[in-house]
């Protein structure tokens, strides 16, 4: 599904250009479980961007669902995003003044489709929030704040979920609540990229790739 | 994307910052308000200056010729002007001036008491020939106007003027009446429609017309007139007119060449652009003042957009994730500052209407709403925000979405 030649990442930062990423190359198959670890400033984010089609790279190709995404304009990504891939962000990233299902609808608008509210309250009772739809973010713990993102994530039914550090705001048991999601969805089928400096996390992945100075290895899995 | 979806989420965005939403609409609204006012007031303005001028001349296709050098702008009459327009004068204007049609001669005084049985007033007296009803376009209502044989024949007869008519006859048919002018029997031949309000608001139809020369002869014994309108044959001539009864009267006046004229001529179409242009730069500053408004309104809007695009970079960058295109936000943002924009308009237009209506009604305007001011203040509106919306909605499009949900 996902296949990666050579990619290399070069951004200025303050006129200087900084490196993220040099000369990645990986593939993965469709209904994996994949964890990308390494500390911060390691370049996963960079890497977490690419995948997900928020950020082209500076050289090499990456192939996606068979396309060749690497040079696509910017109206092209964003329905590969919309229709295609689902994010899930360390910090949940729900809309502030906006009810749980509305932030569940917001992909929803932006993919060619009728916006259904039923299916947004269907999905939310999914990741076990039936009847906290008309609950503002504010309202909801960190754990139902990044169940709702879930949620959000799964709306278009998407067939690739990148989750950046998603239990890292989040105590161990509401941790441990979302990494069980993330096992369901990847036992049904869906693809799943997860990045995190979290040796513990790490240790659910069947595949995990390690990440230094821009440079990948594939590490033996642990699962 | 979907397009009714997406202008609901932009509307319910809205509706949740109702405060900031009132403040930024709130420029618009009072430039708009204040255009709608004076765009309607203007304009009810300029028709109701030209509307009594002409009340008060009948037509602009003439010049009027009166004695004396300076350009009395009073009411003139046989007491105030100086006896130099004389009835030959009048008649060499009709026989020799080629841009001329007819000419009218006047001669008329004030504060002559006029009596019918045991009512009384002073209306003013208008010794005029036949001609003057047809130069002016003025419509009898009963009976008839002052005929050429009453002319010739110094006939004792009177037409009444709206108002003198019902002064003088409450309740009462007045044609074939006797009254007095002054201590002169008059039969009333009839009685005219009313022409309304005057330049200065005042009536036009507290007078009463005579044939001239039973004026001039039978009642005042004055050989000069005290006006003379001559009816052009083609108004784009009225300057040439004007030079050419200047040259014809200033010889049969015999005034030396570095003398001023003992008479005045003046074109009344020139006096009245000369009015309503004196109005309209008035009225052109008070626009100014009033887009000035509105830019400033478009301003407001577009300085709380930039703060909400830096503000809302997180929202930015999370609807892009899931799938908003660089144009989906643009759309967003502008469409949100022509929302505000125009529901500010929409608010400025009902007050504006609603002033419009207080002041026409202070001023004794008539209320005079003109469709294309409202339309014009919607696009005003809906084009303003477009202008001030377009620089906040390309910094949110421009927004990188990695930066912004990294922050």
């Amino acid at each position: 599904m996902i296949r990666l030649e050579q990619i290399s990442k070069t951004y200025s930062r303050d006129g200087v250009p900084v490196t993220a990423l040099r000369d990645a190359s990986f593939s993965i198959a469709a209904g994996e479980f994949v964890v990308i670890r390494g500390v911060s400033g390691s370049g996963k984010s960079t890497l977490l961007n690419i995948l997900g089609c928020l950020d082209s790279p500076t050289t090499g190709s990456y192939m996606f669902d068979g396309a060749n995404v690497s040079r696509k304009s910017d109206g092209e990504l964003s329905q590969i995003r919309s229709n295609k891939i689902g994010f899930i962000f360390q910090s949940f990233n729900l809309l502030p003044r906006t009810t749980a299902v509305e932030n569940v609808e917001l992909p929803m608008i932006y993919a060619d489709q009728e916006v259904s509210r039923s299916r947004a309250v269907q999905m939310l009772a999914r990741v076990g929030l039936a009847h906290r739809e008309r609950h503002y973010a504010t309202e909801l713990s960190g754990g139902e704040q990044q169940r709702v993102a879930i949620a959000r994530s799964l709306i278009n039914d998407p067939a690739l979920i990148l989750a950046d550090e998603p239990t890292g705001n989040l105590d161990e048991t509401a941790g441990s609540g979302v990494m069980n999601i993330l096992h369901e969805l990847n036992d049904e089928g869906k693809t799943i990229v997860l990045v995190t400096h979290d040796d513990a996390v790490a240790s659910h992945a069947r595949r995990v790739l390690l990440i230094r100075d821009g440079h990948l290895r594939e590490s033996e899995g642990q699962a | 994307m979907n397009i009714v979806a997406f202008f609901r989420s932009v509307m319910r965005g809205l509706a949740r910052k109702k405060v900031r939403a009132m403040l930024m609409m709130a420029g618009v609204t009072i430039g708009i308000a204040s255009l709608t006012i004076l765009s309607s007031i203007g304009e009810s303005t300029r028709r109701e200056t030209m509307k009594r001028f002409k009340n008060m001349l009948g037509t602009f296709d003439t010049v009027i010729i009166r004695p004396g050098s300076s350009k009395n702008r009073g009411m003139v009459s046989l007491t105030n002007v100086e006896p130099s327009l004389r009835f030959e004068d009048a008649a060499a204007i009709a026989a020799q001036v080629p841009e001329i049609r007819q000419v009218a001669q006047i001669q008329n005084a004030l504060d002559i008491d006029v009596k019918y049985r045991d009512h009384s007033g002073t209306p003013a007296i208008f010794g005029v020939t036949s001609n003057f009803l047809d130069l002016r376009g003025d419509e009898v209502a009963e009976g008839d106007f002052i005929s050429d044989e009453d002319v010739r024949s110094l006939a004792k007869v009177a037409v009444l003027g709206a108002d003198a008519g019902k002064q003088l006859f409450p309740g009462e048919d007045p044609l074939g009446k006797t009254i007095q002018i002054g201590d002169v029997p008059f039969v009333v031949r009839g009685v005219m429609v009313a022409r309304g309000a005057g330049p200065a608001g005042g009536s036009l139809d507290n007078l009463i017309f005579i044939p001239v020369t039973t004026a001039s002869k039978r009642l005042f014994n004055r050989e000069f007139l005290t006006m003379v309108i001559a009816q052009l044959k083609d108004p784009a001539v009225g300057q040439l007119a004007i030079d050419h009864i200047q040259t014809l009267l200033r010889a049969r006046h015999r005034i030396a060449q570095d003398a001023l004229d003992d008479f005045n001529v003046t074109n009344p179409r020139a006096v009245m652009e000369q009015v309503t242009t004196m109005g309209s730069t008035i009225r052109k500053v008070l626009l100014v003042v009033a887009i000035l408004a509105t830019v400033i309104g478009g301003v407001a809007i577009m300085s709380v957009a930039l703060i909400g695009v830096s503000e809302r970079r997180k929202e930015i960058g999370v609807r892009r994730a899931v799938g908003a295109s660089r144009n989906a936000i643009l759309l967003q943002f502008l469409l949100e500052a022509v929302l505000l924009s125009l529901g500010g308009g929409i608010v400025g237009i009902v007050i504006g209407v609603g002033g419009t209506q207080i002041v026409s009604r202070l001023q004794h305007l008539p209320f005079l709403l003109e469709s294309e001011a409202v339309l014009s203040a919607t696009a005003i509106s809906i084009a303003l925000g477009l202008l001030f919306g377009v620089y906040p909605a390309w910094k949110a499009a421009m927004t990188n979405p990695i930066d912004a949900l990294r922050d």
